[in-house]
C-alpha cells in the first residue's frame, strides 16, 4: 500500500516535468546555420575565383552539419526506399546529396546582401517548420520554409519549401515517375549521368 | 468589343461550361495536401495530365524557343535597357493591371486587399509617376503579398485543375487557370488596344520580364532529372498554396 503511493507520487511529479523544453531550438539551429553561409558568402578573402574550391568546401561542412540527406533520400524516394538494400540507399543517398550540392550551392552562391526575416515556427515533435522570407535587394519577398526532425539534441533539415513549391516533393514526383516508367536501376544511372 | 475578344469570350464559356459539368467526376482526383501534410510521407500533391505526349512535345518547342529566340533576345534587351529601367517597365504593366487584382480580391472576399490594391493603384499612379515606381509598396509598405487572378478565384470555389497543359509560349498552365487567363484578360487594359498595338506592347512585356528572370529555368533544368515533370510538379504546387493563401 505504501509502496503503491510512493509510486503513484512519483510518476505524479515526473508528469509535471516540462516536456516543451526543446521549443523553439529548431528556429535558433537553423539560423546558426544561415547565418554561418552567410558569413562564408561575405568573407572577402574567399571573393577571388582560385578560392572558390575552398569557399564550397566550407560551405559544404555547414551545411551538412545541418540537412538530413538520407532522411531527404527517404522521402523524396516514398515507398521504394524500403525496397532497397542497405548498400543501395547508402549509394542513392549519396548521389542525390551530391545533385544537390551542385545545384543548390551555386544558386546559394549568387545571394549576398539579402536579409533573411524569421517569421514562424510550428513544433509538433519530432517534426517543426520554420518560416522564413529572404527580401532581396529589390524588396522582392521570397518566402522560404524549412521542414525539420529531431535527432537527438539536434534538429536537422529534410525539405525546403521555397515559394510553396517543396523540394522533396518536386524530387519525388520525378523518381516515381522515373521508377513506374523504367526502373529503379534507369533512375539511379540518370542520376549518375546528371552529376557526371 | 474587338474581335479578338469575342473569341477570348467564345473560349471563357466553353471551358467555364465543360469545368463546371465535368468538376465531379472526371477532375475529382486533384489533391490539395493536407495542412499538416510535412507528418505524413506519401502525401503527393497530383494533376490528371492524359494529354502529356502532347504536352511534352509543346514543352520541347518551348525550351528551344526560349534558348533560339526568346532569350538571346532578352539578353540583348537587357544589355540596352538598364535593369532600373526594366524593373520601373515591370511595375507600370503591375499597376495598370490592378483591375484584375482587385476585382478578384472582392471575389474571394478579401475586401481588406482589395483596397490595399486600389489605394497602392492611387500612389503609385500618382507619386510613383504613372506606376513606373512602387512607391507604395517599397516607401510605405502597402502591399498585397499574393497577387490575386482568376484561376485561384475559381480554384477557392473548389474547382480543381482540371488537367494540365503546356501553351505554345506561354508554358505550364491548367485547364481552370487557362479559363482564369481568358477572363482575367476583360480587365488588362492592354487588351483594349487594337490587335497589332496589343502584341506590340504584349511582346515588349514579355521580353521586359524575361530579361527580369534569366538564368532561373536554366537553373531549374540543372537539378531535375526530367524537367517536364519537375516544372508540373513545381506549377501545381504554387498555384495550390496561392489558392490556399
Amino acid at each position: 500500500m505504501k509502496k503503491g503511493f510512493i509510486i503513484f507520487t512519483v510518476l505524479f511529479f515526473l508528469f509535471l516535468i516540462p516536456v516543451r523544453s526543446y521549443s523553439s531550438e529548431p528556429m535558433k539551429q537553423l539560423r546558426v546555420t544561415v547565418d554561418k553561409v552567410l558569413e562564408i558568402l561575405k568573407r572577402p578573402d574567399l571573393k577571388s575565383p582560385d578560392k572558390e574550391e575552398l569557399k564550397r568546401k566550407l560551405l559544404r561542412e555547414v551545411i551538412s552539419e545541418r540537412f538530413d540527406f538520407q532522411e531527404m533520400a527517404k522521402r523524396a524516394l516514398a515507398r521504394h526506399w524500403r525496397k532497397r538494400t542497405t548498400q543501395e540507399k547508402k549509394e542513392f543517398v549519396e548521389l542525390f546529396r551530391t545533385l544537390l550540392e551542385r545545384t543548390y550551392l551555386r544558386r546559394i552562391e549568387q545571394y549576398s546582401d539579402e536579409r533573411i526575416i524569421y517569421k514562424d515556427e510550428r513544433i509538433e515533435p519530432p517534426y517543426a517548420l520554420v518560416k522564413t522570407v529572404v527580401v532581396t535587394g529589390q524588396s522582392v519577398e521570397i518566402p522560404i520554409d524549412y521542414r525539420l526532425i529531431q535527432r537527438s539534441n539536434d534538429w536537422k533539415v529534410y525539405d525546403v519549401i521555397i515559394e510553396g513549391v517543396s523540394l522533396v516533393n518536386n524530387y519525388r514526383k520525378q523518381f516515381v515517375q522515373i521508377i513506374r516508367s523504367s526502373s529503379y536501376e534507369s533512375l539511379v544511372e540518370r542520376l549518375r549521368k546528371k552529376i557526371k | 468589343m474587338v474581335k479578338h475578344q469575342k473569341l477570348g469570350l467564345f473560349l471563357f464559356c466553353f471551358i467555364f461550361i465543360f469545368l463546371v459539368l465535368f468538376k465531379c467526376t472526371v477532375f475529382a482526383e486533384d489533391t490539395v495536401s493536407h495542412e499538416e501534410d510535412y507528418l505524413d510521407e506519401e502525401t503527393m500533391v497530383t494533376v490528371a495530365d492524359p494529354l502529356e505526349p502532347w504536352n511534352r512535345l509543346v514543352f520541347q518547342f518551348n525550351d528551344r524557343l526560349y534558348f533560339w529566340l526568346i532569350k538571346p533576345v532578352a539578353k540583348g534587351y537587357s544589355m540596352v535597357v538598364p535593369e532600373d529601367f526594366r524593373h520601373a517597365i515591370s511595375n507600370f504593366f503591375h499597376n495598370i493591371t490592378v483591375p484584375v487584382r482587385v476585382v478578384n480580391c472582392l471575389l474571394q472576399g478579401k475586401i481588406k486587399s482589395a483596397g490595399v490594391e486600389a489605394v497602392s493603384f492611387v500612389l503609385n499612379t500618382t507619386g510613383g509617376v504613372f506606376g513606373l515606381y512602387d512607391f507604395a509598396g517599397k516607401d510605405l509598405k502597402l502591399r498585397v503579398m499574393d497577387d490575386e487572378d482568376l484561376g485561384q478565384t475559381i480554384g477557392s470555389y473548389g474547382i480543381g485543375n482540371g488537367i494540365y497543359v503546356v501553351w505554345p509560349v506561354l508554358g505550364p498552365s491548367t485547364l481552370r487557370d487557362t479559363l482564369g487567363i481568358l477572363g482575367d484578360a476583360f480587365l488588362d487594359p492592354v487588351n483594349y488596344l487594337e490587335l497589332d498595338s496589343t502584341i506590340m506592347v504584349r511582346s515588349i512585356e514579355f521580353t521586359n520580364k524575361t530579361s527580369l528572370h534569366l538564368g532561373e529555368y536554366e537553373d531549374m533544368k540543372a537539378s531535375a532529372l526530367d524537367p517536364y515533370i519537375a516544372i508540373q510538379d513545381a506549377y501545381i504546387q504554387y498555384r495550390n498554396k496561392k489558392i490556399r493563401k
